[in-house]
């Protein structure tokens, strides 16, 4: 069951790892827009350590608008960027887990 | 499996750059055919569970701005797998000098 | 494996020797690996000879339906992964290996006049290799990477592509498990033209998002800017 539909605005956790995991750093602690759901797949963490029961967790394409990802964004109001969060590395906005 | 690759520096590596001041790279070189067999290699060697290539790749962007900064970019892959395969245990600089020796005198017969 | 050693143009000593060491170590690693049973020649090979078949060919026949098909265009932006089936290729299996790099979902991301898309991998330079053949060089670049991310409009100027002002430039890092190819806009000056014909003017970098598809050119350019390591 997905926690989040399309359109809920989410914020990506800043949690610190050690396991080998695909969120960008530019993406730390931004909120953006679930654009669309993704197929659930093992989490990157558990394929790169081989766990064959590793969770099977939500996927989500979040949108951000530039200027909220990077402080100084030099083009314009109305760029976009996305990308794919596992459903353990967002918060509602709002609601951010340390 | 975890590794780390840190930033040591093997002999038998650094002794593959031979040029002082290497070229800049060109925006559409064309690959040398090694190149093809070292991206099969990397392949190999990732689907069969030796050098995962996200890895692999997270390693050529740091190895490539310290350890092999003076190496042209399209050479990094090579050396980092090499560096690789060097820390994990799964080939001795030894082995790698020697089997080095043993391939340039055969391409030097060829 | 057999080996071509003709290296054909005459570089510089100093050149030719850094070329025949990388050369010599990458024949090297191959050798020691496979005697060390890490992987057999024969995997090996299945690799090559799938990199040798692969290139843009089945992007570029996609565009060029899509442009051509309402109900293919449908399909392809509803399921690109099965709906790459229709020209031969199959992303849960594309060398015949299953490997871990190439089993993935594919979508397809389409211009409009109101936004013009671009694919990058920030991680590890990931590509949707059996639509589009290998990544060119300047695409695995940091520099492409870290750059088009922050400052997509620049990078993108770098190729000659200026998005008007009006246009949403949005940027896909293709960080997970999904790898993308930009569906362009077709372009004046095609009317009537055959599947064949338009295919041929869909390049590589135009499904990258780097550049546009025009009437009369069919390669593909490469950066204004040398691209550094």
């Amino acid at each position: 069951m997905s926690r989040f539909e399309i359109g809920d605005r989410v914020t990506v956790r800043e949690a610190t790892t050690l396991f080998h995991h695909r969120t960008q750093a530019y993406t730390r602690g931004r909120t953006g827009v679930v654009v669309e759901h993704r197929p659930e797949w093992l989490i990157p963490e558990h394929e790169a350590w081989q766990l064959e029961d590793g969770r099977v967790e939500p996927f989500y394409v979040v949108r951000f608008h530039q200027r909220d990802l990077w402080p100084d964004y030099t083009g314009l109001e109305l760029d976009t960027l996305e990308t794919e969060v596992a459903e353990g590395w967002l918060d509602p906005a709002g609601e951010v887990t340390q | 499996m975890s590794m780390s690759i840190d930033d040591q520096r093997y002999p038998v590596l650094m002794a593959t750059l031979r040029r002082a001041d290497p070229a800049p790279p060109e925006p559409d070189r064309t690959p040398a055919p090694w190149e093809a067999n070292l991206q099969a290699t990397c392949e190999c060697l990732s689907w069969r569970g030796t050098l995962d290539t996200l890895e692999r790749r997270h390693a050529e962007d740091t190895l490539g701005a310290t350890t092999y900064a003076d190496f042209p970019a399209h050479a990094r892959a090579a050396v980092v797998t090499a560096h690789a395969l060097l820390e994990q245990g799964e080939i001795s600089e030894r082995e790698l000098e020697t089997k080095m020796n043993d391939v340039r005198a055969r391409f030097q017969q060829a | 494996m057999s080996h071509d050693h003709d290296h054909a143009h005459h570089a510089p000593i100093e050149a030719a020797d850094e070329v025949s060491e990388f050369d010599v170590l990458e024949t090297a690693i191959r050798e020691l690996a496979i005697e060390k049973g890490l992987f057999s020649r024969e995997d090996h090979r299945r690799f090559t000879e799938w990199a040798e078949r692969i290139g843009p060919h089945g992007g570029a026949r996609m565009v060029a339906r899509a442009w051509l098909d309402p109900e293919f265009k449908r399909r392809l932006l509803a399921d690109g992964t099965e709906t790459s089936k229709e020209v031969g290729i199959n992303w849960l299996d594309p060398t015949g290996t299953g490997t871990p790099s190439d089993n993935t979902y594919f979508y397809v991301l389409e211009n409009t006049p109101a936004v013009h898309n671009v694919i990058v991998c920030t991680l590890c330079s990931c590509y949707p290799r059996p639509v589009l053949g290998q990544a060119p060089e300047w695409y695995k670049t940091p520099h492409y990477r870290r750059r088009v991310v922050r400052w997509p409009r620049e990078v993108l100027a770098e190729f000659g592509l200026h998005v008007p002002l009006d246009v949403e430039v949005r940027v896909h890092d293709s960080n997970q498990k999904s790898r993308f190819m930009v569906l362009p806009m077709r372009p004046e000056g095609t009317e009537g033209w055959t599947e064949d014909q338009l295919a041929a003017i869909v390049t590589r970098d135009t499904m990258i998002g780097v550049a546009l598809p025009r009437a009369g050119w069919t390669g593909d350019r490469s950066p204004a800017a040398t691209p550094r390591a």
